[in-house]
């Protein structure tokens, strides 16, 4: 049929007539071309539940006598043209409808090709023109009528159909890519015919639409109208070709995987055949966890849930999904510990050999555990409160909560509640989730296989929350002795007592805590080491246990103090040990290498350690030796322990009130603001004269580095500096100072004595201010350091002016001239150079 | 009849349905030939009095209709496959055409037609 898919070129520009040869085309049709011309009579075959449009080309098969008749009568005819008129959809006389039943707009059709096939007529129609009905002439033995060639349909709005049509081929192209089943000639037809009229009329005839929309389109005056019909059919077809590839793909993809499972399974079936193996091992492996879970020792609760589990798994085949879940489900709830306990063995003798054996110093520390461990022992049945360390990292939290657990002889789980944000986390997936599982408390109580572990949750300040529920809440129902004991996991649902468990936090900070989760908790604080503290740590203990763990022995690695003391100093910057431990493991390392390869036998490490870590990595600040006036050390605390730091004031000539430059915040504007304003109306009493705090602006600069929070602390600093800075009497460079201010002049007591402390005596400093409120915290302070430091405790601000100030001044030099120059205003320079990192 | 002819078995599939044009379109060989064209179309059975050749700028135009001058009284048709009723074909030219001389004639039933240029 090479002839139906002819190039369509219709609708040629009007020839001039100048280039005319021979006549006009004498045809009785030939007014067509959009005109309507002269009516004239032809045959009518009578088209059920279909239309035939202009411009496409359809096979049909004509068996009916009447249209049989009909189609031979175009035959007879020279041009072989008939006109095809759908039957209505009420009529129910199919191709013997009367003329009546009939619709009155038609298509004039061109019988391009005609054979027989028993009784049966099969022709390819091609749709020429649409024709209507003037009268009916003949009805048997064929329709005969009377018709004139009706317009083709005309552009109203060429834009609008543009438009309309560029949508429609959009939404073509959408389908093809849903129907494989579309010859590519029929794709590049539609998406490649310009023609709107045709593209409407194709779209009418292949879309299945139904004969009154059909017959709609095919009525359509002007091309606008159509296109508009097309468009709306299409957008309606468009969604049901989608949603029917939709619930294949879907049907396919369910199969897909029933179909793995299956194939699986048989293999399986296969390998167990060939292991010799029961054949029947489904019905096995529910026998054998029957077994399990009648020899289990299960709550009465939990023996019943998983007895209808394992009903629900006999009933169903291994292959089915669910099975793998059940299976799953079983498992774990006769691997948990619902009622296996260790054995505690609480003496107290022992639990202080065993935490000496692992800590050195914390004296108070391990005092406090040991008080706590003597509640349990005594009334084993008291909700005790949670244990909770906090300190900054690499103190020995996490190994203080294993050493608990050793001299309790239970089972230590770490859990890791660092960054955790998500409640299901702690508390599982519903089972209904495919693979879903318990939640880590559940998991380390399993792995602990017994219901008593220490269980440490680790970095319970980092904890987070989000949308996806709030894990501290979750946290505070596990940590609550009221209810831990019927502790629903999302996943088991089943309750599980947690009654029994030793919960022991660890935090870097308390402020992130939630406060409810903070007054479940006895906190012990752990401040951090001295050097002398951390040098004897070493030696006893990360040395030691670096020469093991590299496979050394003692007689191959020796490492002097002053090596200790250095890395200490200049390779780490740590409250705790962990960095002083880490690099001590890889001079150990080293070491290994070359006594590994023969270079040597031993080594000892002396202060000359830069072969082995490279050069130092910090110079710790260091007390000056002078500091001109308006600078004062002051002491901050940071997470990783202590600091000083160094404010400096600076006078500003003509300008006006205060700038703060450095660690701003509203703290510390705050506790500026009240240091100037207090020096300001106290002026008389300092000797300073009024006129500097007029005539002259201040800007303050405090560096980065202390956390915020810290702020306060810095009032006692920075009025020390503003102090020296107008009455031009510097700070002694010995001493720092800490504390919170008030405007009444008064000194409030602040955090992180121990910490700040030992950084100053770290950094040189032998004089320290503290509020006198802080005096008890001095216990803290190790021994050694304490004795060699001078410690004074202040309870109003002017205390600070006579403890910190020199007395003895020369010449107050003129203001300008105090310190440094205009252009040393901006950052600390001096500073910076000290504690270049 | 050849098997390939019975695509057209069922009443009104669907998917069968081809866009076509509103007339059929009959097969054309071009020859350039020296200084002019030769059109050479597959056209037997046509009338020279049912034919219009129009010439326009680059394009030529052929249109007409074939009739069935064969068909009498008492035959009934066992199998068609000529296409009758109105025809059209256009020609497109890489060049203007529209000055040239046109001369047509029909040879062994192809239509013929011949275009000099000066
Ligand atoms: N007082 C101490 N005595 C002996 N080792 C200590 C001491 N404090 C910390 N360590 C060791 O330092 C390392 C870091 O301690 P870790 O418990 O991980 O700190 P944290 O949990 O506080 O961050 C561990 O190897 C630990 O054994
Ligand atoms: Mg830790």
């Amino acid at each position: 049929m090479s002839e139906s898919s002819e190039k369509p070129d219709t609708n040629p520009p009007t020839p001039p007539a100048s280039a005319q040869v021979g006549p006009k085309v004498p045809s009785e049709q030939a007014a067509s071309n959009g005109k309507p011309g002269q009516p004239f009579e032809i045959a009518v075959l009578a088209l059920q539940n279909t239309t035939l449009f202009p411009e496409t080309v359809v096979p049909l098969a004509v068996g009916r006598q009447r249209s049989v008749a009909a189609v031979e009568a175009a035959l007879a005819t020279p041009e072989k043209l008939i006109a095809c008129i759908t039957v209505r959809p009420e009529s129910t006389a199919g191709a013997d409808a009367t003329s009546s039943e009939l619709y009155s707009v038609g298509t004039l059709v061109m019988i391009k090709r005609m054979e027989r096939l028993d009784d049966t007529m099969h022709i390819i129609a091609q749709g020429t023109e649409r024709i209507k009905v003037i009268e009916w002439k003949q009805q048997e033995p064929y329709l005969r009528a009377l018709v004139q060639i009706l317009p083709e349909p005309r552009i109203v709005d060429s834009e609008g159909v543009e438009a309309t049509k560029r949508n429609v081929q959009a939404m073509i192209q959408q389908a093809l890519a849903l129907l494989p089943g579309v010859p590519p000639e029929v794709r590049v037809a539609i998406l490649g015919s310009v023609e709107p009229v045709r593209l409407a009329y194709f779209l009418g005839s292949i879309l299945n639409l139904g004969v009154e929309q059909e017959q709609k389109m095919l009525e359509a005056e002007t091309a606008d109208d159509l296109l508009h019909l097309a468009h709306v059919y299409l957008a309606r077809e468009l969604e049901i070709i989608q949603l029917r590839s939709k619930i294949t793909s879907e049907a396919q993809s369910e199969m897909d995987k029933a179909q793995r499972d299956y194939i699986l399974r048989q293999q399986m079936k296969a390998i167990q055949k060939e292991l010799g193996e029961d054949e029947s091992g489904e019905r096995a492996e529910a026998e054998m966890l029957r077994e399990r879970l009648t020899a289990a020792e299960l709550p009465e609760e939990v023996r019943k849930e998983s007895e209808r589990e394992l009903k629900r798994l006999e009933r169903l085949p291994a292959a089915a999904p669910d099975y793998h879940v059940i299976r799953t489900y079983l498992d774990y709830i006769l691997e948990l510990p619902w009622r296996k306990s260790s054995e505690d063995k609480l003496d107290l003798n022992e639990a202080r050999k065993i935490l000496d054996e692992d800590h050195y110093g914390l004296e108070d520390v391990k005092e406090r555990i040991l008080e706590f461990l003597a509640v349990i022992k005594l009334r084993p049945d008291t909700k005790s409160p949670i244990l909770c360390f906090v300190g900054p990292p690499g103190v020995g939290k996490t190994s203080l909560g294993r050493s608990i657990a050793r001299s309790l002889g239970r089972q230590f789980e770490r859990l890791s509640l660092g960054g955790m944000r998500d409640e299901a986390e702690l508390r599982g997936h519903r089972r209904t989730y495919i693979g879903s599982m318990p939640g880590r408390i559940i998991q380390s109580i399993r792995r602990a296989g017994v219901n008593n572990p220490v269980v440490m949750l680790d970095e319970i300040d980092k904890l987070g929350n989000d949308f996806r529920g709030d894990p501290a809440s979750a946290l505070l129902e596990i940590l609550d002795p009221q209810q831990n004991n019927t502790f629903r996991d999302h996943y088991l649902d089943l309750p599980f007592d947690l009654s029994k468990v030793f919960f022991i936090a660890t935090a870097n900070q308390m402020g992130p805590i939630p406060p409810p989760l903070r007054d479940r908790m006895e906190v012990i604080n752990l401040a951090g080491y001295s050097d002398p503290e951390k040098l004897q740590i070493a030696r006893r203990y990360l040395i030691p246990r670096q020469i093991r763990e590299n496979g050394l022995n003692e007689s191959q690695l020796r490492i002097e103090d002053e090596a200790i003391e250095l890395i200490a100093a200049r390779y780490t910057r740590e409250a705790g040990v962990r960095q002083l431990e880490r690099n001590i493991g890889s001079i150990a390392r080293k070491v290994a290498l070359k006594i590994a390869q023969g270079q040597v036998e031993s080594v000892t490490i002396t202060a000359d350690i830069k072969d082995y870590l490279g050069a130092p990595k910090f110079y710790p600040e260091q007390a000056r030796k002078e500091l001109p006036a308006g600078v004062a050390t002051g002491m901050a605390w940071t997470e990783m322990g202590g600091e000083v730091l160094f404010i400096e004031a600076t006078l500003l000539p003509g300008g006006k009130g205060l700038t703060i430059t450095g660690q701003l915040g509203e703290v510390m504007q705050e506790s500026a603001r009240a240091a100037r304003s207090y020096l300001w109306s106290h002026a008389a009493e300092f000797g300073i004269s009024a006129e500097m705090f007029r005539d002259y602006g201040v800007h303050l600069h405090v560096p980065a580095g202390a956390i915020p929070k810290d702020g306060p602390s810095a009032g006692v600093s920075i009025t020390a500096a503003l102090a020296s800075l107008y009455t031009g009497r510097r700070v002694r460079p010995d001493t720092a100072m800490t504390g919170e201010i008030t405007l009444s002049g008064l000194v409030f007591p602040v955090g992180g004595i121990k910490e700040k402390v030992l950084a100053a005596h770290r950094a040189g400093i032998r004089r320290i201010i503290l509020p006198l409120r802080n005096e008890g915290d001095v216990e803290e302070i190790p021994e050694d350091v304490r004795k060699e430091l001078q410690i004074a405790f202040i309870s109003r601000i002017n205390e600070v002016v006579d403890v910190a100030l020199e007395m003895l001044v020369s010449n107050p030099p003129p203001p300008i001239a105090i310190g440094r120059d205009h252009t040393a205003v901006q950052p600390d320079s001096e500073v910076a150079a000290v504690r270049q990192v | 009849m050849p098997n390939a002819n019975r695509v057209f078995h069922l009443t009104a599939i669907r998917n069968q349905v081809r866009p076509s044009g509103r007339l059929w379109s009959p097969a054309a060989d071009v020859y350039h030939a020296g200084d002019g064209w030769v059109v050479k179309v597959d056209l037997a059975g046509v009338s020279i009095d049912d034919l219009e050749i129009v010439l326009s700028d680059s394009h030529l135009m052929i249109r007409g209709c074939r009739r069935d001058t064969f068909y009498r009284e008492g035959y009934t048709y066992q199998q068609m496959e000529i296409t009758y009723s109105r025809f059209e074909k256009q020609i497109e030219f890489p060049c203007s055409i529209d000055a040239a001389t046109l001369t047509h004639d029909y040879r062994d039933g192809f239509l013929l037609i011949n275009m000099r240029c000066k």
